[in-house]
């Protein structure tokens, strides 16, 4: 039952034919779990809706990242894996030292007892939890030192997560943060996400 | 849980990545959200016309779970809907189409960026914003098999077990289930309907021939 993340993909599958899988009332802290485990659930007590934010998805409209800062997502315990909020906190301290601006309305942020240094509250950092994703913007710039502060903190951790960075494309084409991940060589995949901009009333970008 | 990454982490090679397009429509809480389900309502039906192989959203569940009626029922101001495609053309032509509804709604697309570029161009589009995956960090021993996670990561939300897939290749090993229904079977657990099932037929069939 520890390492039950409170997923539920156990009921969504019908797996057991005698229906012996039952769902049991959580009490806090653990009844943050289904909230960061199970797809189809929002937590009351957080009353901070979802694992993460819209993020990219509609910068088109909001224009939340603009030219000069990078937006990244950090899915600890992802893939499938699971994490503790005590290693959480090890990798937001890590980035928060290179200059990252948690999202103030991302679920791990509210978890902060800190948003300046990512000091995670003590009642939660020995929960486990499926996944969660730690967002944040630093300056474009400061890319490379938040991947290098990624990788050595990585070293730390039980677990495995997957990065993601964020950014808007030049009118003129030009991925500023593509630029600064092949000048530095660090890996990206050939694959990823595309906003195509379709979205309305069009945001300011600056 | 809300879908912030979960298309982002697809794992393969090009050649591996080259069947698998995914298309994503939201609407931007606060700004254009009032309103909006019949926008992704029409979304849902362009986007589903174009031989999408899986669709689904969040709330309702995808295609092989709960079916086309459900889903299509159940959109809302705030759905977030997806749809699958095996191939580039597909792809653009369900894009060209969104354009041409004029939705204003936000369209994301996940897939092999040089495609995906290319794909907006013929059709006069550009890039807005770009997400990049850097990769897994961590202790990669804690992982299964990397072509088991080209199956489970084309479920962002990690509702897919490696064990799951295990089982049914050995169920299509012993002809217990057809690759076709091993897929729809994985198909069925991704609740966003993100997963594509012919991609995972495929990757299968190539670990039986392992």
């Amino acid at each position: 039952m520890d390492k039950c993340t409170e997923c539920y993909a156990c009921f969504r599958s019908s797996i057991c034919p005698t229906d012996a899988i039952k769902e049991s009332a959580l009490v806090w802290p653990r009844s943050l779990r289904p909230f960061f485990g199970s797809v189809q659930i929002e937590h009351k007590e957080t009353r901070v809706p979802g694992r993460g934010t819209e993020e990219m998805k509609t910068n088109d409209v909001t224009g939340r990242f603009g030219y000069d800062k990078i937006g990244f997502s950090v899915d600890i315990g992802r893939p499938g894996v699971g994490t503790t909020f005590d290693d959480v906190e090890k990798i937001a301290m890590a980035v928060a030292k290179t200059g990252a601006e948690f999202e103030p309305m991302n679920p791990v942020t509210f978890f902060m007892a800190d948003k300046k240094t990512g000091r995670i509250r003590d009642d939660v950092k020995t929960e486990k939890i499926h996944s969660c994703v730690l967002e944040f913007t630093i300056r474009l710039d400061r890319l490379p030192k938040a991947v290098n502060a990624l990788a050595e903190v990585s070293k730390e951790v039980d677990t495995v997560f997957s990065v993601g960075c964020c950014c808007k494309v030049s009118p003129d084409g030009t991925i500023l943060g593509k630029r600064i991940l092949e000048e530095n060589s660090i890996f990206h995949r050939p694959n990823g996400k595309t906003n195509v901009g379709l979205g309305k009333p069009h945001a300011e970008i600056r | 849980m809300t879908a912030v990454t979960h298309t982002l982490h697809r794992r393969g090679n090009v050649e591996s990545l080259s069947d698998d397009y995914v298309i994503l429509v939201m609407s931007a809480k606060g700004i254009n959200d009032k309103g909006s389900a019949e926008k992704l309502k029409r979304a849902l039906e362009i986007a589903a016309r174009h031989n999408a192989v899986n669709f689904g959203d969040m709330k309702n569940g995808n295609l092989f779970r709960v079916g086309s009626k459900v889903v299509f029922d159940g959109i809302r101001d705030t759905s977030i809907v997806h749809a699958v495609y095996t191939n580039k053309k597909d792809l653009c032509e369900s894009l060209a189409d969104l354009k041409e509804a004029d939705l204003g709604m936000s369209v994301v697309v996940s897939g092999l960026f040089d495609e995906v570029s290319g794909c907006l161009e013929t059709i006069g589009m550009k890039p807005h914003t770009v997400q990049f995956s850097l990769g897994i960090f961590g202790k990669q021993d804690l992982l299964p098999k990397e072509e088991i996670l080209e199956i489970t990561t084309m479920c962002g939300h990690h509702q897919v077990s490696p064990l799951l897939v295990q089982k049914l290749l050995n169920d299509v090993r012993r002809g217990k289930v057809s690759p076709e229904e091993a897929g729809r079977t994985l198909a069925k657990q991704c609740v966003c309907g993100v997963f594509n099932p012919v991609r995972a037929t495929r990757l299968l069939c190539a670990l039986m021939e392992r």
